[in-house]
């Protein structure tokens, strides 16, 4: 299946983005949290504050469906 | 076209009143803006925008008719005309008309929308379904 | 002025009651680039050494900065400058807001207020109209009822600035707040307004604000207006301001919980970001300019008490009076930064105060008989609501508590010294550094005391290895130069710092604002500047070597955390003291942490070296001379 990933700040840069400035298209399987998903695509799931989905906090042992634009935290760096 | 204010959504960032003074004075300045923002803290905690509803009241109060609608919509002061008196402050049910010690006419919305391009809260918003409902008479 | 200076500076005696305007000096702030700059420079020349932080010799210095104000994205800050009663050293506190602002559209940069006034005053400010006015009915008044009475008598559209009972009763963590919520915090600048009995600044202005280009200006603003507009990080912060972090700083053993004992807390689903918005969110509130608006005006709902509004708490408070405290609801985490904004003091400070009172309360230091027949009990929103009433009014042991929590520890003694989670008098922000060396180097490396807007680095301690320190001590430095420039300018570094807005950019709409062609190099070393300038002060006045203030409690290298994902973690002695030698050599600075001639006459400060050199302090000179750059920008290789 295929979701989507949204990122900015240095984040963005880890991301590698190809959709746009911040997204990246991401294939991946059925069933797997969006912790294993970043670990999958090199993120250390300890840099993302949370994600964000239709408006809604998810954490990371969310599990995305097909079609998901999932948008990553970063921490604030401090404030 | 017209400005619809949900005001529910403004933070009282005061963008829209920097926007205003900025396009229609080159200055940085709220007291310069054709609209204003009211803060009621600690009760209830809200903010709420005040734009011109084209009522149309400042222009027929106007004693030297400085005042008249433009073809599309907005309520423009003639400078020349205008001589401040101000007559036409009181009776703008929402408070909208300004005047500043700078200068010697009163300030009304042009609706050149640039507050509502600016808005990040969707708290002033172009209001395009005013247009059809005014084709209507309505 | 085309510069983005309004003009004029307002210089207050209040014992005489003397009001002086002159033209702003251009040339100060073209050095000092302004904000905590300028206090910094100020209170160097000005207070004498052995001056009395709450005495006649104290400056107050309300700076409203080049960039506030000027159509600048979060371009809303303010600046309060003072000798520090809590640190003893150059104090300074930001504030966001409209107040800065208003100061500017009314005509001035800044106003420096000397000496004390003999009866409560209030400055008011109404465009040309400057006076001290009788602030009697308006004394002993709380803070946020203060504003609102203010708002009444005056007028809506005057923004307000005040102080409540803790400030005039000089509590020494006082803060100031304005637009009924938002605080100047740390390092006790209400108390230093409260000894100069002034209750309130309260500014109006209809003047305009020039800049040198207006039309670049207004492009590359709305240009970054659309493209925040668009950024994916920008929703979440609108939604939850910094209260978002919270999950992941008890994630991550980060976040305090019962004092700096341990850094993870169980009922953190209690009183997360989540729990604020769901449970307690009236609107969300801004700061002049700024569309992040992560500001949160919320009520808190308690059975049995009246329902009050609030803005906030964010992460800092929501960390050091929720988990820090042992609280299991958000509204009493509300409620508690209700209680410490109205009596007016910093909540952060407070969250440490009371958090150190309740540790020594478990371990039997303080008894029920000390706090007039209550309990201190973890997770107790009315014993905190008593506590702080005792130490508000520094009635019977509240006095104790009143000077922060060293002082605290220095009188209540038996060990308490080693949990007093402070460095140079201020407590911590709402991290544990146990298991992130380069901040809890951030801590102790801080002018004004333990404090995280200098410098923050859990990413960077995450990324290079929680338990080595090798390597940090100069990416602290370069975050100790480039942070403190958003108080130096007066803008908030959250929106610059959040959404990827580059340094570049922001000298940019400096050069647009001021027309003086800066650099970012030439800004770094203009912070970088002060950041001397102000730990030459601090040693002068406290008379020491600075390595001797610049160790955290025992707690730190004494106390391995003892539950959650940290377990077992924390640095020792040898650690602190490694990362410490880094530091100051990364600084040019010698082993005993005394800045040397050669840094100071090689950023112009030749007489602070002269002043140093007389008190006994000047650094030995480092073999193999200073680095050429000091700081360094951390570049992430892992993640």
């Amino acid at each position: 299946m295929i979701i989507f990933l949204k990122a900015g700040g240095e984040l963005r840069t880890k991301l590698n983005p190809d959709v746009d400035y911040y997204t990246r298209r991401v294939e991946t399987e059925r069933g797997q949290t969006l912790r294993d998903i970043l670990t999958g695509i090199g993120i250390n799931p300890a840099f993302v504050a949370f994600a964000y989905k239709d408006d809604k906090v998810v954490r990371l042992d969310h599990v995305p469906v097909d079609g998901d634009v999932i948008t990553l935290q970063p921490p604030v760096s401090g404030g | 076209m017209r400005i619809k204010v949900n005001r529910d959504k403004c933070t009282g960032c005061r963008l829209c009143l920097q926007i205003c003074a900025i396009e229609h004075f080159n200055e940085i300045n709220p007291k310069k803006a054709a609209l204003r923002i009211e803060a009621k803290f600690p009760d209830p905690g809200k903010y709420r925008p005040f734009v011109c509803t084209l009522c149309g009241k400042c222009a027929e109060v106007c004693p030297e008719e400085a005042i008249s609608r433009a073809d599309s919509g907005a309520y423009i002061v003639d400078r020349d005309k205008c001589t401040n008196c101000g007559v036409c402050v009181p009776p703008c049910p929402v408070g909208v008309v300004f005047q500043h010690p700078d200068h010697d006419y009163v300030i009304i919305c042009d609706f050149c929308m640039l507050c509502t391009e600016l808005c990040n809260t969707g708290a002033i918003v172009k209001w395009e379904k005013a247009a059809s409902l005014e084709a209507k008479g309505v | 002025m085309a510069n983005g200076l309004a003009g004029k500076t307002l210089r207050i005696d209040l014992a005489r009651g003397d009001i002086r305007s002159f033209p702003t000096d251009e040339g100060l702030y073209r050095h000092w680039h302004g904000g905590r700059g300028i206090t910094a420079k100020i209170l160097y020349d000005e207070v004498p050494r052995d001056a009395d932080p709450l005495g006649p010799e104290n400056i107050l210095i309300v700076n409203a900065g080049i960039m506030s104000g000027c159509f600048i994205p979060a371009g809303s800050k303010v600046e309060f400058g003072s000798v520090s009663p809590l640190t003893n050293g150059p104090g300074d506190s930001n504030m966001g807001g409209h107040l800065g602002p208003a100061l500017k559209f009314a005509g001035y940069d800044m106003i420096i207020f000397e000496d004390l006034s003999r009866r409560p005053v209030f400055l008011f400010v109404d465009n040309q109209t400057v006076e001290l006015r009788d602030a009697t009915k308006y004394w002993g008044m709380k803070s946020l009822d203060c504003e609102k009475k203010l708002k009444e008598d005056l007028g809506e559209d005057f923004e307000i600035a005040t102080i409540g009972p803790a400030g005039e009763n000089g509590i020494l963590f006082s803060c100031i707040t304005h637009d009924f919520g938002r605080q100047a915090g740390r390092t006790g600048q209400g108390a230093v307004m409260g000894s100069k009995k002034l209750k309130a600044i309260a500014v109006r202005g209809n003047k305009s604000i020039h800049v040198r280009n207006l039309d670049s200006l207004t492009k590359q603003v709305t240009e970054i207006i659309l493209r925040t507009k668009k950024h994916p990080n920008m929703v979440p912060w609108q939604k939850y301001g910094t209260a978002f972090f919270i999950q992941w700083s008890n994630t991550n053993a980060c976040i305090p919980a019962y004092n700096f004992q341990t850094t993870f807390y169980e009922d953190i689903d209690r009183i997360d970001g989540d729990q604020l918005v769901e449970k307690c969110l009236i609107t969300h509130k801004a700061c002049f300019g700024c569309w992040m608006n992560c500001g949160k005006y919320t009520k808190a709902v308690i059975p049995g008490k009246p329902e009050v509004h609030l803005e906030g708490p964010e992460y800092e408070t929501g960390s050091l009076c929720g988990s820090n405290l042992g609280m299991k609801d958000i509204n009493h985490v509300a409620y508690i930064n209700w209680l410490l904004d109205n009596l007016g003091m910093d909540s952060m400070s407070g969250g440490g105060v009371i958090a150190f009172a309740m540790e020594c309360f478990e371990r039997g230091l303080i008894s029920e008989a000390d706090l007039e027949g209550h309990s201190l009990k973890w997770g107790s929103v009315d014993d905190v609501e008593h506590f702080l009433d005792m130490v508000a009014h520094k009635r019977g042991i509240g006095e104790w508590f009143a000077g922060g929590s060293k002082r605290a520890a220095a009188k209540i003694g038996r060990g308490s010294e080693k949990f007093a989670m402070q460095v140079k008098g201020q407590e911590m922000s709402g991290y544990d550094g146990r298991w992130a060396p380069g901040m809890l180097l951030s801590y102790m490396t801080a002018d004004i005391g333990a404090h995280h807007n200098r410098s923050w680095t859990i990413t960077v301690d995450m990324a290079e290895g929680r338990d080595t320190v090798e390597g940090r001590a100069k990416i602290v430095v370069y975050l100790q130069h480039i942070r403190p420039l958003f108080d130096t300018w007066c803008i908030c570094r959250l929106f610059w710092g959040e959404l990827d807005i580059t340094p570049e950019e922001i000298v940019e709409s400096l050069n647009h604002i001021t027309g003086w062609g800066v650099s970012v190099a030439e800004v770094l070393r203009t912070s970088e500047m002060i950041w001397n300038l102000n730990r030459c002060h601090y040693i002068e006045r406290n008379r020491d070597n600075g390595r001797s203030f610049d160790y955290p409690p025992a707690r730190a290298w004494e106390d391995k955390i003892p539950s959650g994902p940290g377990t077992g973690k924390g640095l020792s002695l040898a650690q602190i003291d490694r990362m410490l030698d880094e530091y100051y050599a990364a600084r040019g600075w010698d082993e005993k942490g005394n800045p040397t001639r050669e840094l100071l006459e090689d950023l112009g400060l030749g007489y602070a070296a002269d002043r140093l050199a007389k008190a006994g302090f000047l650094g030995r000179s480092i073999p193999g001379g200073i680095p050429p750059v000091r700081g360094e920008k951390y570049k992430p290789k892992a993640f």
